[in-house]
């Protein structure tokens, strides 16, 4: 199928278009260094350099999110349902394919057995229109250690490829992407044949050649549960949540009452497997008592646990929990080290 | 759109204080609907709230088969346990549940079963004690060994009585030595001595086994000692939860959700679990 050809100059537009047919648009602007995914910010704000610092995940499952509402009547008490808010009609514009390649990884998890309608109604909502990347956007970034890659379309509904600094080629992936085709359409400079886009992938996955594949990962985890890696590597961790929140598949949460005289929200937040209290029993026992186990069970979870559970890596490879750690303790190197041990048979 | 978080509204029909800080409740449901449909299995669990102040999970304490009621027993340890305890007769909580896995009770027909509990542990026993004696003809030897630190530990005192006054049960109570008081008749000594001592026959016998960890951690060499397999003993793992659906994040051991995959595993299980408890 050819691919439509555009100026990247008029990706604002196409934005626009999008949020006057009335959806909740989320893109990725500028805020001094940094860039941010914001819901509602200005489309000609629009800022593709380079990957965000945070993920789409919080425009699906909320930092915090009303999941009930009761109300105190003297002894009596009840509970209504509060509607999921924000699920209305969703468009990610310039997501990276890191991100959306995160939502059907946590698919599985928000319905496994139990539905959590509140993640359903958003997702359901939700179309992605991908930033492909040309070359690794940072130094921290490893999807394609992952199994995904930088022109990956796990997730998107529409793929947008910057073949150079001034144009981009528009690939519809799904049903839903098509239905915004519309809006791409009256911008459409041409066609761009199947060949470019093979150069630009090559390009893209040339441009990560020197990160591992992590295919003997599980295996290696599974017998090394105690191993002197966790001290080694994750002695220096300090806690503080960062590689959680900042990643697309992280989704431990907590619930928590926040009550004014007799009514109040039950809310469901995010929480992490970082936080000491995260496990702690009532009786003062831990069964994660220091931090190193702490760190293992995010890297069991991700390379080991849900790879087990539902077939899929739970770690897009985005970076993220890399570039930011603020004791440059990095997850890749982490799972480098788990990949090689197994290479070596160690 | 089904909110999988949204409890039920249960009435406390009866409130016990079974010691100076454990409170049993009988629990109805304040929806009739909801009080036919609801059935539970023993060893499930559920997530006990006061609305306001958050939730807390525990196992339903009563048996399967008393219909039209659930009952729960808790110390009064954090927030929402603490502030269950101050609910009265009348006053209305919250249940969500119920969930995880079971006792395979009708495994154990034809079999003797053997109880051991250690303190707050007896009401995830106490389900399944009453599930095997309102059955009892299915079963052949019933032994129950339950102790706590001291005589004021001890909880459901009056159907420890009770379950005494039986032919068809050997129970035996002990408490820790110091725990004792002058009127004490039961044995003085910590549950897995005393387990050596009662020597319950391990030939076509199934144990199942609920205390605290350091408990659990003597009491199973004992039961080796005395034939048992570990896949005839059962026990539950106790881990935080908060959702109690395999979503949160919080209770698996290694791969295996507590919350989903049990809380009741065999021995044996257990045994294969990375050291992550």
């Amino acid at each position: 199928m050819p691919y439509l050809k555009m100026d990247s100059a008029d990706l604002p537009k196409v934005a626009r278009k999008l949020a006057a047919s009335g959806a909740r648009l989320v893109l990725p602007v500028r805020e001094g260094d940094e860039r941010f995914y914001r819901e509602g910010a200005d489309p000609d704000s629009l800022d593709l350099t380079t990957i965000p610092k945070n993920s789409i995940k919080e425009f699906l499952f909320p930092k915090t999110e009303k999941i009930l509402r009761y109300q105190y009547r003297g002894k009596d008490v009840t509970v209504e349902d509060v509607p999921p808010a924000a699920a209305g009609r969703t468009v990610i514009f310039g997501a990276r394919p890191c991100d959306a390649a995160s939502l059907p990884v946590v698919e599985p998890l928000w319905n496994w057995d139990y539905k959590d309608e509140f993640f359903n109604a958003r997702r359901g909502a939700t179309v992605v229109v991908t930033y492909a990347c040309r070359t690794a956007p940072d130094e921290a970034c490893f999807c394609v250690s992952v199994g995904l890659g930088p022109s990956s379309d796990q997730g998107s509904d529409v793929l947008l490829f910057p073949l150079d600094e001034t144009v981009v080629a528009v690939r519809f992936v799904t049903a839903a992407g098509r239905e915004l085709e519309s809006a791409f359409a009256e911008f459409g400079k041409g066609e761009v044949a199947e060949e470019a886009l093979e150069a630009f992938r090559k390009t893209g996955e040339a441009s990560l050649a020197h990160r591992k594949k992590f295919d003997r990962v599980q295996g290696w985890l599974e017998a090394h549960f105690e191993d002197r890696l966790w001290e080694e590597k994750a002695f220096r961790c300090v806690g503080c949540g960062t590689c959680t929140f900042l990643c697309p598949t992280c989704h431990c949460f907590d619930i928590q009452d926040e009550s004014c005289f007799d009514v109040g929200y039950r809310l469901k937040n995010w929480d992490a497997c970082q936080f000491s209290l995260f496990t702690l029993h009532t009786s003062g026992h831990n069964p994660r008592d220091t931090q190193p186990k702490r760190y293992r069970q995010r890297i069991y979870h991700k390379y080991a646990i849900y790879p087990q559970k539902f077939g899929k890596i739970l770690c897009t490879g985005c970076g993220r929990c890399v570039a930011h750690c603020p004791v440059n303790l990095s997850l890749y190197d982490v799972v480098a080290t788990a990949q090689e041990r197994a290479e070596r048979g160690d | 759109m089904e909110n999988i978080y949204k409890p039920y509204l249960a009435r406390i029909e009866e409130k016990r204080k079974e010691t100076y800080d454990t409170t049993s409740f009988k629990l109805v449901f304040v929806d009739d609907e909801v009080r036919e449909r609801f059935t539970f299995r023993a060893g499930n669990f559920g997530e006990y709230s006061v609305l306001g102040e958050g939730e807390s999970t525990f196992c339903i304490a009563s048996s399967p088969t008393k219909k039209g009621y659930i009952e729960c027993c808790f110390r009064a340890v954090g927030r929402v346990t603490k502030s269950l305890a101050e609910k009265e007769v009348g006053d209305v909580i919250g249940f969500r549940g119920p969930y995880g896995n079971h006792f395979p009770v009708e495994d154990f027909f034809g079999k003797n079963v053997v109880f051991i509990a250690g303190g707050i542990a007896l009401p995830p026993v106490r389900s399944v004690i009453w599930n095997v004696l309102d059955l009892r003809d299915k079963f052949e030897k019933v032994t129950i060994v339950y102790g706590a630190r001291s005589v004021a530990d001890l909880v459901y005192k009056h159907e420890l009585k009770l379950w005494e006054e039986r032919s068809d049960v050997d129970i035996v109570t002990t408490v820790d030595p110091g725990g004792e008081t002058p009127e004490w008749k039961g044995k003085i000594g910590f549950v897995p001595t005393v387990l050596k001592e009662v020597a319950p026959s391990s030939e076509n016998s199934v144990a199942v086994l609920c205390g605290p960890p350091i408990m659990i951690k003597f009491t199973l060499p004992v039961l080796r000692e005395l034939g048992f397999k570990e896949e005839d003993v059962w026990t539950t793992l106790e881990n935080r939860m908060k959702c109690g659906l395999g979503k949160c994040g919080r209770c698996n051991v290694g791969s295996v959700y507590v919350c989903k995959e049990g809380p009741v595993f065999t021995a044996a299980q257990i045994a294969r679990m990375p050291n992550d408890f």
